[in-house]
């Protein structure tokens, strides 16, 4: 189809300057300065792009500063063009481009602070999700409470890092309270999560982590809570839980099945 | 739909008034929320809501309360032959089920391949086959929105050598066959008027008044090579002498304001407004004497 051949030649033109001739054939040149008007469109698309990711990517940005950030946005642009009509789906793959990104090896946590700011993004859309009450806990019978099964807030994601990520993230807010971390050969695990409106990150544990991961699979709280002691042998569980309840992390809890009997004899 | 509570929706704000609207932008979210209406309607683009949740839809069903709302799509590329997502165009029928806007609209243009998508409103050749193609685009988006939709010209940089429609012939006919409504932006006609000679007045003497549905004014930005259609200004006396000329032909029509770039305070939106509003109610008389 015609229409079909002209699209692609004009697709060509956008993302190789090289690529326009096709494209211009088919223009009408009384306008004159074609390449140059086609270039335009070329430059928006790019210009897109970049303002897409930094959007998402504040922090990234803010850690390379504007300049790199831009060459960044381009080179990735070029390796995992959008593929949506929906920008804000642009820059999923943008922790993973950083890690094999060449001119960006000096600053090795940058990848999983893109990672840390994908998830950002990512809640800031999800769905809403009401959270569990102190109120409906305190009903809820203590002797069930191992045997629960819980919601976790669909907004709610975690990241585990070899690097101080959460605290670097932290550093970069608007009045932020926390400094930048002394040294970065520290890991951290990042949990992200969203009381109401306003996306927040919180410094958390590996066995805080492990818990959530569990309860998210549909899990019990025994379960969850075995994971969570394996993976971090001094966890407190009544600590997490308060944590789980001031963060509405927490947004359903489903009593026990029927216990069967354990015999059928 | 499920999980999303009943509302008691106003139903004079089911409908985009003949009146004075500005674009939703989240800069003046705080701003819209405390204060009393302040124009007549509100325009968001559709594909900033679409989110599950959040506080940008949070934000829109709140105004959806207070404000008649427009849905403008700028992503769903109804031109594109290779890259036309119907995952895509399901969203906006979500998002009109739940928001229930007054008017739904889209452009006239392309956006994707099936390789990738440019994220911006490419040109379309004004062509008998481009027509019948953007007729069964139109049609679909209709047939799974259930509703009737605008279609906006837009502005651009070059154009197709061979074309058999000027921008006004292409978009009555494309009205005529689609049964959609005709979005005109004055704006983007001036530009394609610096851009590429076409005369301007004229498109708006040749637009069937019938089909009209809604007028889009922005500011542009003038450059050496090209007049680019950025939304980060005043609208242009040029562009307002145009607006003139069109109210005066199609009488009232609901009128946007939109700001992309360097989005300033809401009390400038709001003037801009005021300035569209003094021409809207002078023409309406010259159209009803």
């Amino acid at each position: 189809m015609q229409l079909e051949r002209l699209q692609a030649d004009f697709a060509a033109a956008l993302i190789d300057p090289l690529r326009e001739s096709a494209i211009v054939a088919a223009l009408d040149l009384r306008d004159g300065r074609t390449a140059e008007r086609i270039a335009l469109y070329r430059g928006n698309v790019i210009a897109a792009r970049e303002k897409a990711l930094a959007n998402a990517y504040p922090v990234v940005r803010a850690l390379v500063g504007e300049e790199f950030f831009s060459g960044l946005a381009r080179a990735y642009g070029q390796a995992h063009p959008s593929r949506s009509g929906d920008l804000n789906r642009f820059g999923a793959a943008f922790s993973a481009f950083v890690r094999d990104f060449e001119h960006a090896r000096s600053l090795p946590y940058l990848s999983d602070v893109a990672a840390l700011e994908w998830s950002v993004h990512a809640a800031h859309y999800a769905a809403d999700a009401g959270a569990l009450s102190r109120g409906r806990l305190a009903f809820f019978p203590a002797d069930q409470l191992l045997g629960a099964r819980f919601g976790v807030h669909p907004a709610c994601a975690w990241i585990e890092s070899t690097y101080p990520i959460a605290q670097i993230w932290l550093a970069h807010q608007p009045d932020a309270a926390v400094p930048l971390p002394q040294r970065i050969d520290r890991s951290e695990c990042a949990l992200i999560v969203r009381p109401r409106w306003r996306v927040e990150v919180v410094v958390s544990s590996p066995g805080e982590i492990a818990a959530l991961a569990l309860l998210r699979t549909g899990a019990d709280m025994e379960s969850a809570l075995s994971a969570a002691l394996q993976a971090e042998p001094d966890f407190r569980f009544a600590q997490a839980l308060v944590r789980w309840l001031d963060h509405s992390i927490l947004i359903d809890i489903h009593p026990p099945a029927q216990s069967e009997s354990p015999s059928r004899e | 739909m499920a999980g999303v509570a009943p509302r008691m929706l106003d139903r004079a704000l089911a409908v985009v008034p003949p009146g004075i609207g500005i674009g939703l932008r989240t800069a003046h979210y705080r701003d819209l929320l405390a204060r009393e209406r302040c124009v007549d309607w509100l325009e968001a683009h559709t594909e900033n809501y679409f989110g599950r949740g959040g506080y940008d839809l949070d934000v829109l069903t709140r105004l959806r309360e207070r404000y008649p709302l427009s849905l403008h799509g700028v992503g769903l590329g109804l031109g594109s032959v290779g890259g036309f997502a119907r995952e895509h165009l399901d969203r906006v029928a979500e998002l009109v089920r739940r928001i229930e806007p007054g008017l739904v609209s889209e452009h006239l243009c392309w956006g994707a391949t099936e390789g990738q998508a440019f994220n911006d409103l490419l040109p379309m050749p004004m062509t008998h086959a481009a027509l019948q193609f953007m007729s069964a685009r139109v049609a679909q988006m209709q047939d799974v929105l259930r509703r009737r939709v605008l279609i906006e010209n837009v502005s651009s940089y070059v154009r197709f050598a061979g074309d058999d429609y000027d921008e006004a012939g292409f978009l009555n006919a494309l009205a005529a066959r689609s049964g959609c409504g005709i979005l005109l932006d004055v704006n983007n006609l001036y530009v394609n008027q610096c851009n590429h000679g076409v005369d301007a007045a004229a498109q708006i003497d040749a637009i069937d008044t019938r089909h009209v549905g809604e007028i889009h004014l922005a500011g542009h930005l003038v450059t050496d090579l090209a007049v680019i259609d950025h939304h980060g200004a005043r609208v242009a006396d040029a562009v307002w002498g145009l607006y003139e000329r069109a109210i005066a032909r199609l009488g009232q029509v609901p009128t946007l304001i939109e700001w992309d770039t360097d989005v300033p305070p809401l009390d400038v939106l709001v003037d801009e407004a005021a300035q569209a509003r003094r021409r809207f109610e002078a023409a309406v008389v010259r159209h009803a004497a």
